[in-house]
């Protein structure tokens, strides 16, 4: 494993600092040792290699930016999750990587603290937060996308353990993964919802077998997973059977909600990032001042800062003891939405820079058509925009569908 | 939300206002008035010297909001805003405004040129989108670019335009002033005008929710109740997503406007919950119209009333003036990229 050499995050202990205090250290600490190759808005950038990043999200870890609010006993840092906000807006104002184990911070450890054993959290959660395993999330199926109650990949009990046949598709990541959260069916196709149960499934036993496919941006990350005759203890079966459903939900609410809460204060980044690129530029600088383009970036903002309010307000609505709910969807909706118009308007400002293309311009380009492409994605995943529409429909508004 | 020291929090204020609101409903400007001030509403924010709650800001916002979302006849916000602000120049006007006796507005757009003449100070020019101003017994206007003054309605050399525009509940009007004069007292210092329009948009952001919120309920209830093919309109998948992203909207600028309020908030987050509100409330009250069909267009739905309103308050911000100046003030405040062209 390729060591990152990281200073000492001056006294970080996992108590003797809070709120400002440790926005300040954890501040200092990215700033000092974010590897500027790691900056998409640099010159230097370079797309660090796996063993890179493993590095990286191990040393972030060792420093109290992971894991912030787990409880000490798991790996984790026991703080607040008003700090994990402040965290976030950390980490989103610098342009790095994304992790390469969210699902597994994200998702699956938030899952397994939710309805995991003791047993599973202890053997788990730690693993992931140093980065000895990676998570992928194996939901999606060829027949089942945005109607997952229909999956078919079946569960059924072998002895004390089960057996898994079936197939997964879109897992992204899952060729650099140890681990995989398979949602099963146990129950009948007909019974869609009941009769789904979770597995962590290791993605070396027996009878996995994984497919990367290429995507949009030609890069190979997400993948078909195919799983044959796979024997799973039933240690590794997460949550009660037949519960499955609830506990997916229960995913993908954190999922659209509080999944990469740093995403308003990145898209911030971004933001600054262009227009900055843009002033190194005569006809790109005269352009966003110009009223016409003034005004839509002055929507972009608006677009940002409703951004924050979502989120600020998710976070509040979680302090104060309430489930996050259907209201997940909202910032979801608003963020991938937003986001797109954003990497729409960025493209057409830099295809109107002057030539030859300034140094600064070449680096916005670079990062500004890797995220449009990238943001095609946003209003697809974790549920599509429709998707969104009809539970904000369904759940918020309660809008009746009968006749 | 903070509680405040007497335990008080903004939404106690939200059902004294419905309650208010309802109770003015066919009843003179004055008698509202005096009506609202009796609840204590005209002086949620203003200071106790002058009658005041001295409440943060926070707590005028249910007010307006209630105020459109019923559709209020009554220049509220500017009277919030005036009860407060003139306590410095004309303490005992601003007490008679809390308690209602004297009526006061706000002339939006615009603005008077001053000039000194021994004493007094002269008036000219003209101003703008002044709600209610032939009812009330003040105006403040601006001076230049940064100033206002207070003009008694009755001063010579000011004529009133008759009401305009598309809001039927709160006519606008415009003024010209003909060297009005005024003694110098009732004038604002530098920057009153800054800090009047920084909380009037978050005071117009929430009179903007109030009406949008009232608009989605329509909405809703029509699409529950009206029948079409044999179902009822919320059936189908196109009007539901309608409604759901509405509701995107509205949320969108109630959350925009809570953190308009918070401890760390500037004007680029006052700025952005009117820009938010403007832009969702105009296509909610809009989107409301269409869901419901040709009863949208009639006068007696009441969705236009609110689609009225929206669009005059957003006008009475320069909804489209100021966000472009907030695109242009964020790319004035960051500098060229350094690193990227040094390190090439
Ligand atoms: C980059 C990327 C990464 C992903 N990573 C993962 C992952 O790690 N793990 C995982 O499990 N999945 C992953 N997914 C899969 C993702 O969750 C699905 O693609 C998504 O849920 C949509 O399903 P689908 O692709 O089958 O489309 P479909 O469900 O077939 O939808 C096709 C279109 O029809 C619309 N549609 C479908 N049903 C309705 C309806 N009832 N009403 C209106 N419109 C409808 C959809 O909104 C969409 O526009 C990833 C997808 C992408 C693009």
């Amino acid at each position: 494993m390729t060591v990152i050499e990281t200073e000492p995050p001056e006294a970080v202990t996992a108590d003797s600092l809070s709120g400002e205090a440790y926005r300040v250290a954890m501040r200092r600490w990215l700033r000092a040792n974010l590897p500027a190759g790691f900056r998409s808005d640099s010159a230097a950038f370079v797309a660090p290699t796996l063993q890179q990043s493993i590095a990286w999200e191990a040393a972030m870890h060792r420093t109290g930016l992971a894991g912030i609010t787990w409880p000490q006993a798991y790996g984790g840092h026991g703080r607040t999750l008003r700090e994990h906000l402040i965290a976030n807006q950390e980490i989103g104002a610098l342009a790095m990587p994304e992790s390469v184990n969210s699902i597994g911070k994200e998702l699956a450890g938030p899952i397994i603290l939710a309805v995991g054993t003791e047993e599973q959290k202890r053997r788990f959660l730690p693993a992931i937060l140093e980065m000895r395993d990676i998570w992928c999330q194996g939901f999606s199926e060829p027949e089942a996308g945005s109607d997952l109650a229909s999956l078919r990949t079946r569960a059924t009990r072998s002895g004390d353990n089960w057996r898994i046949n079936g197939q997964k598709i879109w897992t992204s990541g899952a060729y650099r993964s140890q681990r995989c959260l398979v949602l099963a069916r146990t129950g009948p196709l007909e019974d869609r919802h009941r009769g789904l149960a979770m597995f962590a499934v290791r993605l070396d036993a027996e009878g996995v077998r994984v497919r990367t496919i290429k995507s949009i941006d030609g890069r190979e990350s997400f993948c078909e997973v195919f799983f044959d005759d796979v024997e799973v203890p039933q240690s590794d079966a997460v949550g009660a059977p037949n519960e499955g459903w609830a506990a997916a939900i229960r995913v993908l609410e954190i999922e659209r909600a509080t999944n990469r809460m740093y995403r308003a204060w990145r898209f911030e980044n971004e933001l600054r990032h262009l227009i900055s690129a843009c002033k190194t530029d005569p006809v790109l600088a005269q352009l966003v001042a110009d009223s016409r383009y003034a005004a839509r970036i002055g929507e972009v903002v608006v677009d940002i800062e409703v951004l924050k309010a979502h989120v600020e307000t998710v976070v509040d609505a979680l302090v104060s003891g309430d489930r996050i709910g259907a209201r997940g969807s909202l910032a979801k909706l608003h963020w991938s939405e937003a986001h797109q118009r954003f990497a729409a308007l960025a493209l057409e400002l830099l295809a109107q820079a002057s030539m030859p293309l300034l140094p600064a311009v070449k680096v916005a380009r670079r990062r500004f058509e890797a995220i449009y492409l990238q943001a095609r994605a946003e209003t697809i995943y974790a549920g599509t925009t429709e998707i969104q529409l009809g539970i904000i429909a369904d759940r918020i508004l309660q809008l009746s569908r009968g006749k | 939300m903070a509680p405040t020291s007497e335990g008080l929090q903004p939404a106690d204020f939200a059902v004294t206002a419905e309650r208010a609101v309802a109770a003015c409903s066919g009843l003179g400007l004055r008698e509202q008035a005096s009506h609202l001030a009796g609840d204590g509403l005209l002086g949620v924010v203003a200071h106790e010297d002058v009658g005041g709650l001295d409440l943060p800001l926070a707590f005028a916002v249910p007010v307006v909001a209630a105020a459109t979302s019923g559709l209020l006849g009554f220049p509220l916000l500017e009277t919030i805003l005036l009860g407060q602000l003139l306590r410095q120049p004309v303490p005992r006007l601003a007490a008679a405004i809390v308690r209602g006796e004297v009526l006061a507005t706000i002339a939006w757009q615009g603005s008077v040129i001053a000039e000194r003449e021994a004493d007094t100070v002269l008036l000219n020019g003209w101003v703008a989108r002044a709600p209610c101003a032939t009812e009330v017994d003040h105006v403040l206007v601006r001076i230049g670019a940064d100033r206002a003054a207070l003009i008694s309605i009755e001063a010579d050399g000011v004529v009133v335009e008759e009401g305009a525009g598309l809001d039927l509940t709160v006519l606008e009007h415009g003024m010209r002033l003909e060297s009005v004069a005024i003694p110098e007292e009732r004038i604002l210092r530098d920057g009153a005008w800054a800090r009047l329009c920084s909380d009037a948009n978050v005071l117009r952001a929430a009179a903007i929710l109030g009406s949008a919120g009232a608009c989605l309920s329509l909405a809703q209830e029509h699409a529950s109740t009206r029948r079409q093919f044999g179902r009822a309109l919320s059936y189908n998948q196109a009007i539901r997503h309608a409604l759901a992203r509405q509701k995107l909207g509205l949320e969108g600028m109630r959350h925009a406007i809570t953190r308009s309020l918070g401890e760390l908030a500037g004007a680029l987050e006052r700025d952005a919950a009117f820009l938010a509100a403007a832009a969702c409330g105009t296509s909610i009250s809009e989107g409301a119209l269409q869901i419901h069909g040709g009863m949208g267009f009639t006068w007696d739905v009441p969705v236009h009333r609110h689609i009225r309103r929206i669009r005059s308050l957003q006008a009475q911000g320069d909804a489209s003036g100021l966000i472009a100046a907030l695109g242009r003030r964020y790319v004035a405040e960051i500098a060229p990229a350094a690193e990227a062209a040094a390190a090439q």
